[in-house]
């Protein structure tokens, strides 16, 4: 992933480092700390060294056994009918990530060591003062900012977002289904689970079905959520119209009310027994399955529909928000040339705000391709359609996940499958994030 | 190079030998425990234990009287039972092994079984218990399982959960004795056979207005009933074979033909699950004559009929409970005069089980032991109108809940499946239940179920895909 | 002269017409909702059409007072505590994120900004299996720091919108201020924040209304009752119980409401400043 650049010089650092290095420095890599004690510069070396200490006891006392249970997935099967306490295999994979994860930090570390001490050699050899901690602490808050800040919300989210990913991932390759699940102990099992996915005949149709419709709604719903919400907050920033934060109030209300519950409503407003219905059933006509096994395109529509009113009011207050930091000097200019609203909007308003909601785009298409919630709710979920495998004609693929993974305890399945969904989308919108102008012009506004 | 991988070997070989001679000693002095039997009959002493128990309970004040009387009666040894304050349905499997679980559980017996094949819950001495006699065979039976070549009970039985016929007796028409008596037994015959309660629910029908007999058909749970009284059956061998399932067995068709038939004289609103939700409401406004529910709701229609009007005293006067009406055996609701056979239906039982992560095993047998007493059982039916499956509570109250127990011990009262598997019916059952529902509202041109073998072929597919879900990615 | 003005009020007119039919759009299910909680009946369906057709405070009352198997205001009072702290310190982790990803170029950051895009696109409920086994891990089940922890954590990876925002700040004012002597700590804290309020506001927003709603995570940490956030307590709720429950979601939008109108004038305080120019 790195860039072919970076990685060479990277290269080159570590080469110049091994063929240059003095004595000192290579104290540094046999005890973490001890080249910068020889260079006299106590309070790096001791950070190093605690650094080194609790690398060891952190390994000692709980990191070996960890990757050794990551190996082995457990030894010893429990059985709680007798207070037999034995080995959890999920737990001992994730635990061994976790080992590995603190691993990767200390060698992230070793190496910052070896580095540091072959700094202070170069320096010592051009006849400079090495640099101290104090120098050290004064670069975090300014050239290299960016790594204090970055600290915190990496470790975060490796632990909270990564380790569970890799976790997931990891379950395709073993055997965690629905009779094979703590306490009975896990196995790898190689490619078995893909193997399977790809070799079953009721797979392949219902896949496929459920992508297209997948890619089809992922691209309606973002593009009617996107320019919904940028039209909505263009009216209400309209010089003619008073009272901005009450009008903008009423697409808050619908923010501000939680998903799942306005969900809940609109499919009682769409049962057979609801309001619509009464209402046709009243004006002399007959009652309609809006959401019912046969309505696969009225049910697929009305989930378009609700989709844009759950999420068009976040998409109006990011747009608003955007749309305040705009350079109002433009407009000016543009007036002063006598330039119609609409060439106005067309020239300078939309590249601006495409330029600075791209990403959103991006992240608001995964999110509408993994909507769980809208078919979930509306539909109940428990529903199969004619020539699906386990899926009703509105499932979207994260739903059909679901019905195989979480209702029936597919696990190591269900995560080859999003495996390989998740290698189809990352591929596709990273293609796009990636030739879009916000990533390869970044600077355009700057 | 050579000064760089010697020193890496040394940094590395310190932290190694570290690892290795700690981890020995670590190793040497951990024992293996080994495995003993739980229920020793000595009673744990100042211990805590946590109850957990159904939202109805908690509502109607039966888990706290319980709780009181017990903490009392233990109160010499110590023993403190508390309410878990967990979700009513919370999963034993998820709890349990990282400690969060409750020590004792009150579940259906298909969610408490589940926990069986992983050891989550303990085999119980049940012979040692006060109501071992007392509840009858087939409630035991819901908790019995072999494992290997021993035969274990995993659960106490409490109450027997199984449909009834609720109707509002002062919307009889006022002449039932002379017309719809023709057996002459005060029962009025539509409470007693599907095809007179179908007579009468398109008699009674006005528009959107007033109907008979309404339920949704959604919910497999009181649909597939119908399907099991023409010989049809979740999974063969008394429903402990996964390998062979049974929807389309025997002339289940014909059952599937009754709910098309049914549905015809209700409205749009069985297809989905909008008589589930208004059937109190609209029972109690008298817009439906009568539906189909579990004993454990009686209140709830008693609320809503008191809020159109009628006092505690005639709201329960006039609200009925009946069990399930007979079925024709040829399927055909219009049929006259037609041959009688008893409706099965689906049903539960609810009881106690333990959680093999406790620390007090032998105090919550006590807890167990003291809920099923007879008091506690004839209390908790008071409080919250239950069918015990104690036989001895059932008879001496008699009414509905000794019918129920009767429907048990007669079969007519399937208990749902308790091997693991039973989750994956639900799905397509339902589908098949909605698309039944709705074929009578279809077009004729569209109808899909107008003939026998096209609801056989439809249940065929159903068997099709319930074994498809169990097996196919096994 | 006069044209122009005629051509302006019509323009005004049809706005307004639209405005207002968007307004009622989103009106008309809260709405509804709202006076559903005030019916007497408890059950949607005794409705004549979309409204009921008695009312009364009944379904407020009992949210507040019948508490022994549904306690509200404790769960209020659990989910305001949860999503006040996570959205503090997911804003502050955001921002900065964003910030770090948008003023700054150094070796790992194209990689960066790629794999946090890539792991949003893995289906999140497939990892929570391993969230909640990592909580066990931790003991922080039924623990509302448990939760905090994970949504402060979770934010950063929707740093790309707030990304987006600081790339349309020009770079020029940053530099005249380091050409004054200040750091880039200082540059950010007292140059690019108060420029951001706009998003700021969003993000608070946003990171507020996440944990507020959200309801899988906490039905899968918090395991008693007493500790449960509002969104996983309604769901809890009988079938029988809508009108509680329309009451109780009306309760639920409240802080956000409130929260919209303190923090709505930073929101559009770019525009206004706009607005003066004119």
């Amino acid at each position: 992933m790195t860039h072919p650049k970076v990685r060479k010089q990277h290269f080159k650092t570590v080469k110049e480092i091994v063929k240059r290095a003095n004595g000192k420095v290579v104290c540094s890599a046999c005890i973490m700390g001890l080249g910068q004690f020889l260079y006299r510069q106590w309070a790096k070396g001791i950070l190093y060294l605690l650094i080194q200490i609790a690398a060891i006891c952190f390994f000692v006392f709980v990191g070996a056994e960890a990757i050794a249970g990551f190996f082995t997935l457990g030894t010893i099967e429990s059985n709680a009918w007798y207070g037999i306490e034995g080995d959890n295999s999920v737990i001992m994979m994730l635990m061994g990530i976790l080992a590995f994860i603190v691993l990767a930090i200390y060698l992230y570390f070793y190496y910052a060591n070896i580095k540091d001490a072959y700094a202070m050699q170069c320096a010592v050899e051009q006849g400079k003062k090495p640099r101290t901690l104090k120098d050290e602490m004064r670069s975090m808050l300014d050239d290299k900012f960016y790594k204090t800040a970055l600290f915190v919300p990496i470790i975060g989210v490796c632990i909270f977002n990564v380790l569970p990913i890799v976790f997931m991932i990891l379950i395709a390759f073993t055997n965690y289904g629905p009779d094979v699940k703590p306490p009975v102990l896990i196995d790898w099992k190689g490619f078995e689970s893909f193997i399977k996915v790809l070799t079953l005949g009721q797979f392949a149709p219902t896949f496929f079905k459920i992508l297209l419709w997948n890619i089809v709604w992922a691209v309606l719903s973002t593009a009617l959520n996107y320019f919904c919400g940028l039209g909505i907050a263009l009216l209400y920033n309209k010089k003619c119209v008073r009272g901005k934060a009450f009008w903008r109030m009423f697409p808050i209300l619908a923010y501000a009310v939680p998903g799942f519950i306005t969900l809940l409503g609109f499919k009682f407003m769409f049962s057979y027994g609801g309001p619509i219905n009464q209402m046709i059933v009243e004006a002399g006509g007959k009652a309609i399955g809006f959401l019912d096994l046969d309505a696969k395109w009225s049910a697929r529509g009305i989930g378009l529909v609700v989709n844009c009113w759950l999420n068009i009011p976040s998409s109006m207050l990011l747009a608003t928000g955007i749309l305040s930091n705009m350079n109002r000097d433009l407009y000016e200019a543009a007036k002063i040339d006598g330039a119609s609203a609409f060439k106005q909007f067309t020239a300078i308003t939309l590249p601006f705000v495409v330029f600075a909601t791209t990403p959103i785009l991006i992240s608001q298409f995964i999110a509408n391709f993994n909507n769980f919630g809208i078919f979930y709710f509306l539909r109940g979920g428990g529903l199969i359609a004619d020539g699906y495998f386990l899926a009703s004609d509105t499932d979207l693929l994260i739903n059909w996940l679901y019905n195989l993974s979480i209702s029936n305890d597919y696990y190591s399945i269900g995560a080859a499958i999003s495996i390989i969904i998740f290698l189809f989308t990352s591929a596709v919108s990273l293609a796009v994030y990636v030739l879009s102008p916000s990533y390869r012009q970044e600077d355009t506004y700057q | 190079m050579n000064k760089f991988i010697t020193a890496f070997s040394v940094h590395m070989a310190v932290i190694l030998a570290l690892i290795v001679s700690i981890g020995t000693v670590a190793t040497l002095s951990k024992t293996q425990g080994e495995g003993a039997e739980k229920f020793t009959g000595e009673l744990e002493r100042n211990v805590t234990i946590r109850i957990l128990e159904n939202d109805t309970a908690i509502k109607q004040g039966y888990l706290k009287e319980l709780l009181d009387a017990f903490n009392e009666a233990y109160a010499e040894y110590g023993i403190v039972a508390e309410d878990a304050n967990m979700d009513q349905y919370s999963d034993l499997e998820n709890d349990g092994p990282y400690g969060k679980g409750p020590d004792v559980l009150y579940q259906p017996n298909d969610q408490l079984m589940r926990y069986v094949p992983d050891r989550h819950i303990l085999p119980l001495p049940v012979e040692e218990l006060d109501c071992y006699e007392a509840v009858g065979q087939a409630a035991w039976d819901a908790y019995y399982t072999k494992v290997g070549a021993n035969e274990y009970y995993f659960g106490v039985p409490v109450n027997v959960q199984g449909p009834l016929l609720y109707y509002r007796k002062d919307l009889l028409p006022e002449n039932w004795q002379e017309e719809w008596d023709e057996n002459d037994n005060e029962i009025p015959d539509m409470v007693e056979s599907w095809n007179k309660l179908y007579e009468f629910s398109l008699e009674r029908r006005q528009g959107n207005e007033k109907f008979g007999y309404m339920r949704s058909f959604l919910e497999p749970y009181f649909s597939v009933g119908y399907l099991y009284s023409y010989g049809g059956y979740s999974f063969g061998n008394n429903n402990t074979d996964p390998t062979d399932i049974g929807y389309s067995a025997g002339e289940a068709e014909k059952g599937g033909w009754v709910i098309r038939q049914l549905a015809s004289a209700m409205n749009e609103w069985c297809i989905d699950d909008t008589i589930t939700v208004n059937a109190y409401s609209k029972l109690g406004d008298g817009s439906y004559f009568a539906t189909m529910t579990t004993p454990d709701v009686y209140t709830m229609f008693i609320d809503e009929m008191m809020k159109n009007g009628m006092t505690r005293a005639e709201a329960e006067e006039n609200l009925v409970t009946a069990p399930i009406p007979m079925l024709p055996k040829s399927g055909d609701l219009t049929e006259e005069d037609p041959e009688l056979i008893p409706s099965k239906m689906m049903g539960g039982v609810n009881g106690y089980a333990i959680s093999s992560y406790t620390k007090a095993p032998n105090a919550c047998l006590a807890f167990v032991d003291f809920a099923t007493n007879y008091e506690m059982i004839k209390r908790r039916n008071e409080l919250l109108g239950i069918a015990p499956a104690r036989a001895d509570v059932a008879q001496e109250i008699g009414g509905l809940s000794e019918v129920i127990q009767n429907n048990l011990e007669e079969g007519n009262i399937v208990i749902m499946p308790s091997i693991r598997e039973n989750a994956q019916m639900w799905t397509p059952l339902q589908t098949l239940f909605t698309d039944l529902a709705k074929d009578p509202f279809r077009d004729a041109d569209e109808m899909k179920y107008d003939s026998l073998d096209k609801i056989k072929a439809a249940l065929e597919r159903v068997d099709q895909q319930v074994y498809d879900a169990i097996h196919t990615l096994k | 002269m006069k044209h122009i003005k005629i051509r302006h009020t019509v323009d005004t007119v049809i706005t307004y017409i639209i405005i207002l039919a968007i307004s009622l759009v989103f009106l008309f299910p809260i709405l509804w909702l709202l006076l559903a909680s005030f019916s007497r009946s408890g059950s949607l369906y005794s409705f004549d059409g979309f409204f009921p057709t008695e009312y009364s405070l009944d379904s407020f009352k009992k949210l507040f007072t019948d508490t022994a198997l549904y306690n509200y205001p404790r769960w209020f009072g659990n989910t305001l505590f949860v999503a006040s702290m996570s959205c503090l310190f997911g804003t502050a982790l955001t921002i900065l994120t964003a910030y770090c990803m948008s003023r700054y170029r150094f070796k790992s950051r194209k990689a960066l900004m790629k794999t946090t895009l890539v792991l949003g696109m893995f289906p999140s409920f497939m990892a929570m299996t391993a969230v909640y086994l990592l909580m066990t891990q931790f003991n922080l089940i039924n623990s509302h720091w448990g939760l905090i922890l994970i949504y402060s954590a979770g934010a950063p990876m929707g740093y790309m919108t707030q990304k987006g925002f600081f790339d349309t700040i020009p770079k020029s004012i940053d530099e005249a201020a380091r050409i004054d002597g200040a750091t880039n700590a200082q540059v950010f804290l007292r140059i690019t924040l108060p420029l951001a309020s706009p998003m700021i506001v969003y993000t608070l927003l946003s990171s507020f209304v996440w944990p507020w709603s959200d309801f899988i995570l906490p039905q899968l940490l918090l395991k008693e009752k007493d500790l449960y956030t509002v969104a996983v307590g309604l769901m809890s709720l009988g079938d029988d119980e809508f009108a509680r429950f329309a009451a109780g979601s009306m309760f639920i939008g409240v802080p956000i409401i409130v929260m919209y109108f303190a923090l709505s004038k930073f929101l559009i305080s770019g525009l206004s400043a706009g607005a003066v120019k004119d």
